[in-house]
């Protein structure tokens, strides 16, 4: 039996394997958005630091004028700041001439206009900064350096960093355990529909408690197999009561006449005696055939009960049976095997198989014809003979019960048209197919590996 | 060959009155336990030469008893019989440690012939090397027959043949046992190449003889004589 590890072919795992990556992309965009935000609040800080500052330095211009203003820039310019982001200062008057602040250069922003923006302070030094119009000659520039906001980032990508690692390991652990539980009951159910023994319908109603999807299919399942059990079972029990039913009167019947054959010796007699068992023997056969026919299909694609079976050794022992019987008919047996071919199956059922083939053969090619029975590795069986062949009209049906293939001449019209039928049900019980080849002469017979499931 | 001392355990009272019936003319001595565990019982008390179980018993299953014989150490011979004689329960009968499998209904002859059988295969006669049976001698290793000291000529599934009569030298052998012991089938097929084997067997064996060495039996079956 195909055991296979419940993870790796299963739904299972693709399961598992989308919620990890589910789990880590998630935690990926967080990032990128705690990120972004983290860089777009502190720019806004700034820019909002940067014109509270200018707006309190135009305020003490307009209400205590130029030394004042000169002096606080002087002032806050001075002031060391607790944590980085340390504000510049520069005032210009007539021609540029500085007048205050700890910058020299007035850099490329129009402070007629106020405008705002990024400023080189010192090389990789960038500030934001604003600029602004005071006077007619006046012009006044913030600016607040862009605070080392690196470390946050790093300690920011950090968290999410553990935090996505212990939500994919979160994610992965459940997925296996619910996943391998799930397999489990899955892997039960596909056991007992594998081989529905006893142990495994056990199991089966076993776990058939849980109240969920999988739990109904569970109750399902184990109904229609303990249901297909029991038709099975009575299938067979009535066919062998069935069959011990006819079987029984038959052997009296049998019984009788050879008594009265013992007590009368009449030769004529005797010889419709002995073709009434003959009659009789040959029911009993045609109700075994039938059983065997009916006990094949029942058991059709059930693995159940086969073993090894050497085929080669059994087709060569029936060739050898058949060759001597051959002599005395003035046919000629022609037997190809190949060694060593095994098939998984009932040895008896093979036999039966092979020798009806080869019955019929016998009983439809006229003496002098020849037979031939091959067997090559695959298993590919081939019983094919120069006779009169199958009419085109019966080839579709001759595989049917109570089929009757071609005109047997000996006029008996070859049994009661079950061997072939016979052969169909036990080479479909064993996953092969038997086909009627195209020949140009004769019957052509072909038993190999099923192509159809 | 002396009689058989069988144990015989059947519920079904006609069918053993029969074979009790039949035993009492070829000299075999039957005893009849109509229940599983009594025969379970007296197979432990007393030895016999081979045990008839049916399969379906009131009590106990056949093959439960059989079971329970072999676990305590009781190698006898046993015939299992049952109404259902289909493949599949010959070889849980089989598998179970059963010596050989007969359907009901079944002729007593043949039920006493395959008990003849399982007899003398048990009691270990047919493993000698040289067996012996009037004019008749078979060299198991050597591969080859005589009969009066002459060499016979068989082929390979001739000689099987042959020997499987003189390992049931002076019995009668159904045609159901010779397909099933030489040629492993459990049917009967439909040509004649049973007749024709035994014909051709037969001839070889006759061949430059006065006296027959083949017998056949009104009921299917054969029976390899004396020949001299």
């Amino acid at each position: 039996m195909t055991q296979t590890s419940p993870l790796r072919h299963s739904i299972y795992s693709r399961i598992v394997l989308l919620a990890i990556l589910s789990a880590a992309s998630i935690t990926f965009a967080l990032w990128v958005l705690a990120d972004a935000t983290i860089a777009r609040s502190n720019r806004l800080a700034q820019q909002r630091a940067v014109d509270v500052d200018l707006a309190g330095l135009v305020d003490i211009y307009a209400s205590n004028g130029l030394p004042e203003l000169v002096e606080r820039i002087e002032d806050r310019a001075a002031l060391e700041p607790r944590s980085g982001g340390s504000s510049h200062y520069l005032l210009t008057g007539r021609q540029g001439r500085h007048l205050a602040g700890d910058l020299t250069r007035w850099p490329r922003l129009r402070a007629e206009l106020s405008e705002a923006g990024d400023i080189e302070i010192a090389p990789h030094h960038s500030a934001f900064a604003r600029a602004t119009q005071l006077g007619p000659q006046l012009r006044l520039l913030v600016a607040h350096e862009t605070p080392a906001l690196d470390a946050l980032r790093r300690q920011v990508s950090l968290v999410f960093l553990a935090g996505g690692i212990l939500a994919v390991a979160a994610v992965a652990l459940a997925g296996w355990l619910a996943a391998r539980r799930l397999a489990t009951r899955i892997e039960r159910l596909n056991i007992a529909f594998r081989n529905p023994d006893d142990r495994a319908l056990d199991a089966l109603t076993r776990q058939s408690g849980h109240e969920d999807e999988i739990g109904e299919l569970t109750r399902h399942s184990a109904n229609a197999l303990a249901r297909l059990r029991r038709l099975a079972a009575a299938h067979r029990e009535t066919s062998d009561h069935v069959a011990h039913e006819i079987r029984t009167p038959l052997m009296h019947l049998d019984n009788r006449l050879v008594k009265t054959l013992a007590a009368s010796p009449d030769p004529e007699m005797a010889r419709g005696i002995a073709s009434a068992r003959d009659e009789i023997r040959a029911i009993i056969r045609m109700l075994e055939s039938l059983l065997d026919i009916a006990a094949s299909e029942a058991r059709r694609g059930d693995r159940h009960g086969l073993a090894p079976v050497d085929l080669s050794a059994l087709v060569c022992r029936l060739g050898e049976l058949y060759a001597d019987s051959a002599e005395e008919t003035g046919h000629r047996l022609v037997v190809q095997i190949a060694p060593r071919v095994i098939v998984n199956g009932e040895e008896m059922a093979l036999t039966r198989l092979v020798t009806n083939l080869l019955d019929n053969a016998f009983k439809f090619v006229p003496p002098g014809g020849t037979i031939t029975l091959a067997l090559s590795p695959g298993p590919r069986l081939i019983v094919r003979d120069d006779g009169p062949g199958v009419p085109k009209g019966q080839r579709e049906h001759i595989f049917e019960k109570f089929a009757r293939a071609g005109h047997s001449p000996h006029g008996d019209g070859g049994g009661a048209g079950l061997g072939l039928a016979l052969c169909r049900a036990i080479a479909q019980r064993h996953h092969l197919e038997i086909t009627l080849v195209d020949t140009p002469r004769g019957a052509c017979f072909a038993v190999t590996p099923e192509t159809k499931p | 060959m002396a009689g058989l001392n069988i144990l015989y355990v059947e519920d079904d009272a006609r069918a053993a009155r029969q074979v009790c019936e039949l035993a009492a003319k070829t000299g075999d001595t039957v005893h009849w336990a109509a229940t599983g565990s009594d025969g379970l019982k007296r197979a432990g008390v007393e030895p016999f030469d081979v045990i008839i179980l049916d399969r379906m018993l009131p009590d106990l299953d056949g093959l439960t008893i059989l079971a329970r014989l072999r676990e305590s150490g009781i190698g006898t011979p046993v015939l299992m019989l049952s109404a259902l004689g289909r493949t599949t329960d010959r070889a849980e009968g089989l598998d179970g440690g059963a010596d050989d499998y007969l359907a009901k209904p079944f002729e007593a002859e043949e039920l006493l012939a395959r008990l003849r059988a399982l007899h003398r295969r048990a009691s270990g006669s047919t493993h000698s090397a040289v067996i012996l049976y009037g004019a008749f001698e078979c060299h198991v290793k050597a591969r080859t027959a005589f009969r009066a000291n002459r060499h016979l000529a068989l082929s390979p599934r001739e000689f099987e043949l042959f020997r499987y009569f003189m390992e049931n030298a002076g019995e009668i052998l159904t045609r159901e046992m010779l397909l099933r012991d030489v040629w492993k089938m459990n049917f009967d097929p439909q040509t004649n190449v049973v007749d024709v084997n035994i014909g051709r067997l037969r001839r070889k064996l006759e061949e430059g003889f006065d006296s027959p060495a083949l017998e056949t039996i009104w009921g299917s079956g054969y029976r390899l004589l004396e020949g001299r």
